[in-house]
């Protein structure tokens, strides 16, 4: 048998079932040792250079026959899917070249030399040495892999199944190969643009899943397309750089620096997700869009800061950073609460403000009447639930003190507004008017008659009637 | 009610068609649904033949089983609340807002904003009268120089929001930074979108303009890269006398003293009243890495009434407080704050020795939130306020599970105390709840709450029942946009320069 027929078929039958999908039950070779002197005893057809290289089924039969042998299935497997170069059907006429015979099957299939019919799929080693490669096979240098193997774009047998299970050369398990692998795809034969050993796995979508830059990456482009390259998967960790505590606040000044560096994972979008307010600040950073990568897909999160009370907290660094604030919202967020009506809506008082608000209500921590309306919101929701005057100042709600309704004056002149949320005009005026009841004068300091007489001398008239004293 | 039910989702979808087929080429409209169901203690209005009352021990009347009685000179009984059944109410309320865009001019577009509100069942709920309400529906027309508005809008400034059926017109000069605004309309009262003539903002029956008002104002502002400045002025007209409702006019500004730093202040003054209003000044800083901040400041607070009613010229005296505030985050996952206030009336002019009121108070509050994980975090803290008429004192804190914008559940609880002055009603609340708030898309956001109040008022006479609640809601926000919409983070959808930004 020649050489190059026995590593026809030993190539086939070794790296090709490495390719297929379905694995047949193997044949056992070294426990036929006894019975084949030759390869080509039972891989008859590749030494012709035509036809299957896997014998009859019926050979098998002439002695597992159920009476000599055991009888026995075996079926030679359909055509295989693979991406080497390598064709037993032209190695059947390869002639010694340069004084070197052609390569024989145990060339390449022998385990260890010693024992006839101990085959393996493939010897790497002994296909690597005779083409002068010195380091593992996945080890190889960026010249030797378009040897053996075609481009993923032109092994169009292969599915993405076959393409997921490409396993991984050591330099990809590097720490921060992330960062290193561009360098790698650029470091190729002189005059390529792209590393022929990238190709031979990868295409430009598996770049596009990750960069957005692709095309300002003479790199990738230079890599023929396949979508069945997305089939390996990647993840790709953030670089050391945004492992700092302070790399949030201080990455502005890097993305002015080297916005090209950014873009690389990321897309406008990224910095949008936070930077609704200042669009400006992503100029530079290519939006995503047909021959980019989606790029870092980025969730926007409320900072550290932000915590629980923080709609209470917010005015300080609202006032001192206005900027901060507009890296993330836009004045649309501030008016969700800032707006009138604001009052049905949701969000800004804390769970359980509604027990609480009587006394942040009384000394008015803010002003609730710029959300709600006293009358309508106050006044209708107290006197549903019974807490409004039924008539004139009585001892009876306030502590049940007699006295309260000769004293009370300090503590209406104080607190009016929280008066007004339960009492009307008529409860007051019947102690409180020129025209009849106490005649009691309400006005005090800073009453000015003169000037309310002037801009509204109707308001005048309900206590003193046509009567209105001269300021 | 089902009536409403269907005119609300008929509303709804005929907004949806109209916005999808009315040929504007851009449109957004976002519905926001709330439901909640509440229930809570009912009191009962009952009355006793006054000749059946006691004088209590504080010296007031009191029935013979104690409870506290209002007796009216002339009347032959007296009357007093007590514990009545529990209470239901449900209320829905549903935000519309629509916007729409390239209508053909450019720089037009139309909002709108409205809202359905009515009651499933159990008790009428305030704020949902009328159940339908216009919030806000103009046309707008902006340029670079030059903005108008016209229809139902509101206008914010120094002086709150003032919301109006009328017009405004802003003029601008970009590159100087400054902008003139005038406007001037048909108003609704103050903290609604209802006209004062309105019945549903009269509970008590109070005196009332017997037409609206008529709102009238304008604005100017000036900013630089340190300044921010801004003048207000507003005026109101009963137009059934010609006399003012309330005229005032207010400047606030904020100088960007250096990077950091800040400070901010403004005043307003009731040219009605003739007296200063609220006014204040704060000083704020900021580190620049952001780990520290703080402010002090003094501030004013006096109350606005309009002129219709009687209650400016019972004097109302105002408080001056001084504030101050610290945030401070030691490490990435850990923010402390705590803030305090004391203020102090001025002097009223009507102390009495009968009875006591504190013309001084104080308020503290501290938190802490710790961010374990980068979706777990820790917050709690401890508030106390201590004033005339109201204090309370509680803890609180929750645990917040967060997966980014799309998920976050949560437990949250709360300890409250507060002594009430002048009136009965001290209690103590016990609050525990949940939430949960998920954001399955940017079209769609649901939010689910739980909580139950225990409440235990500390009444010296009968009616010293406990309060007990448990309080449900649910939200729903929709949102439906033109095409040109979809994908896009929210962040992108509203930029200014946005589809949902500015027009």
């Amino acid at each position: 048998m020649s050489r190059p027929l026995v590593i026809a078929v030993g190539a086939a039958l070794v790296l090709g079932a490495g390719q297929t999908v379905a694995q047949q039950p193997r044949f056992d070779h070294e426990r036929h040792h006894l019975l084949f002197p030759t390869c080509t005893s039972c891989h008859v057809e590749p030494a012709t250079g035509a036809g299957s290289l896997y014998p009859d089924p019926a050979m098998c039969a002439s002695c597992h026959d159920g009476t000599i042998q055991p009888r026995v299935s075996w079926e030679p497997p359909g055509p295989r899917r693979t991406n080497l170069r390598f064709d037993h059907a032209l190695a059947a006429h390869m002639a010694p070249k340069n004084g070197v015979e052609p390569p024989r099957c145990v060339d390449c299939h022998e385990r260890d030399g010693t024992t006839w019919m101990a085959v393996e799929r493939v010897n790497f080693k002994n296909c690597l040495g005779c083409h002068g490669v010195k380091t593992e096979h996945l080890a190889a240098p960026d010249s030797a892999c378009s040897v053996c193997h075609f481009p993923l774009a032109q092994a169009k047998d292969l599915t993405r199944e076959d393409v997921a299970a490409f396993p991984a050369p050591p330099s990809h398990h590097e720490h921060d190969w992330a960062s290193l692998h561009g360098r790698a795809a650029r470091s190729g034969e002189a005059g390529a643009q792209v590393a022929a050993s990238c190709a031979t796995c990868h295409a430009r979508e598996f770049c596009l899943t990750c960069h957005v830059d692709a095309p300002e990456r003479p790199a990738i482009q230079a890599m023929p397309a396949d979508p069945r390259s997305t089939a390996i998967s990647v993840r790709i960790s953030a670089p050391a750089s945004h492992q700092d505590a302070t790399f949030l606040t201080r990455h502005g000044a890097a993305a002015r620096r080297a916005p090209a560096q950014c873009s690389t994972c990321h897309a406008r979008e990224s910095c949008l997700t936070c930077h609704a307010g200042t669009p400006r600040v992503a100029a530079r950073i290519p939006a995503r869009g047909p021959g980019r990568g989606v790029g870092v897909v980025l969730e926007r999160r409320p900072p550290a800061f932000h915590g629980a009370s923080f709609a209470d907290d917010h005015r300080a660094m609202a006032l001192s950073e206005p900027a901060t604030c507009g890296g993330c919202h836009v004045r649309a967020d501030c008016l969700d609460c800032h707006r009138p009506g604001a009052g049905a809506g949701t969000g800004y008082h804390p769970a359980g403000f509604l027990a609480r608000h009587p006394a942040a209500a009384y000394a008015r921590e803010t002003s609730c009447s710029e959300c709600h309306n006293t009358a309508g919101f106050c006044a209708d929701c107290h006197k549903a639930a019974g807490l409004v005057s039924t008539g004139p100042l009585r001892p009876g709600y306030h502590d049940a003190n007699g006295a309260f309704i000769v004293g009370h004056g300090q503590a209406a002149r104080q607190s009016l507004e929280t008066c007004v949320s339960c009492h009307a005009e008529r409860d007051c005026l019947t102690c409180h008017s020129a025209l009849g009841g106490r005649r009691f004068d309400p006005h005090g300091p800073g009453f000015d008659a003169a000037q309310l007489l002037r801009k509204n001398p109707q308001m005048c008239t309900v206590c003193h009637g046509t009567a209105i004293p001269t300021p | 009610m089902r009536t409403r039910l269907r005119c609300l989702g008929l509303a709804w979808v005929l907004l949806a068609v109209f916005a999808r087929d009315g040929g504007a080429q851009g449109y957004r409209i976002r519905i926001d649904t709330r439901a909640q169901a509440v229930s809570y203690r009912g009191v009962l209005l009952d009355s006793v033949p006054i000749a059946d009352t006691v004088t209590g021990a504080t010296g007031g009347t009191t029935t013979s089983s104690g409870f506290e009685a209002t007796c009216t000179p002339g009347v032959a009984y007296c009357t007093f609340f007590q514990p009545g059944p529990e209470e239901h109410a449900n209320p829905l309320t549903s935000t519309a807002d629509l916007t729409l865009f390239g209508l053909g001019v450019r720089g037009l577009s139309v909002r709108t904003s409205a809202r359905l509100g009515t009651a499933l069942g159990g008790d009428p709920w305030p704020g949902t009268d009328p159940p339908t309400q216009l919030l806000e529906g103009y046309a707008q027309y902006a340029r670079r120089y030059l903005t108008l508005q016209v229809g139902r809008q509101t206008v914010t400034s120094r002086l709150g929001f003032s919301t109006f059926d009328g017009g405004r017109v802003t003029v601008r000069a970009p590159s100087r930074g400054l902008e003139l605004t005038a406007y001037g309309g048909w108003g609704v009262w103050n903290g609604s979108i209802l006209p004062v003539t309105s019945a549903a903002l009269n509970p008590l029956g109070d005196y009332r303009p017997p037409e609206r008002t008529i709102t009238a104002g304008a604005g100017a502002a000036w900013t630089t890269r340190l300044l921010d400045l801004h003048w207000s002025y507003e005026r109101e007209v009963d137009p059934s006398v010609d006399y003012f409702v309330s005229e005032r006019t207010g400047i606030e500004g904020l100088l960007h003293v250096s990077r950091g730093l800040s400070l901010s202040g403004g005043a307003d003054y009731d040219l009605a009243e003739g007296w200063w209003g609220s006014a204040e000044a704060t000083l704020a800083y900021t580190t620049p890495n952001g780990r520290i901040n703080g402010s002090a400041g003094i501030r004013r607070y006096r109350p606005h009434f309009d002129l219709w009613t009687i209650w400016g010229a019972f004097a109302p005296v105002p408080y001056t407080a001084y504030d101050g505030s610290l945030t401070v985050s030691p490490t990435r996952r850990l923010q402390l704050h705590v803030d305090g206030e004391h203020y102090a009336y001025a002097t009223a002019n009507a102390e009495s020795p009968l009875v006591t009121v504190d013309t001084t108070g104080w308020r503290f509050s501290w938190d802490a939130t710790y961010t374990v994980t980068r979706r777990w975090s820790v917050d709690g803290g401890y508030r106390a306020e201590f004033g005339p008429g109201a204090s309370s004192r509680g803890f609180q804190g929750s645990v917040t599970y967060a997966a980014g914008d799309r998920v976050a559940l949560g437990i949250q609880g709360a300890t409250l105390d507060r002594p009430l002055e002048f009136r009965y009603d001290e209690s103590s609340t016990q609050m525990f709840g949940v939430f949960a708030h998920c954001q399955p898309s940017s079209r769609l956001r649901v939010e689910l709450d739980a909580s139950r109040y225990s409440e235990n008022r500390q009444r010296p006479d009968p009616a010293a029942f406990d309060w007990d609640q448990l309080r449900v809601s649910a939200r729903v926000v929709l949102m439906f946009s033109s095409g040109e919409l979809a994908g896009l983070p929210p962040a992108v959808r509203r930029m200014p320069a946005g589809p949902e930004g500015d027009p």
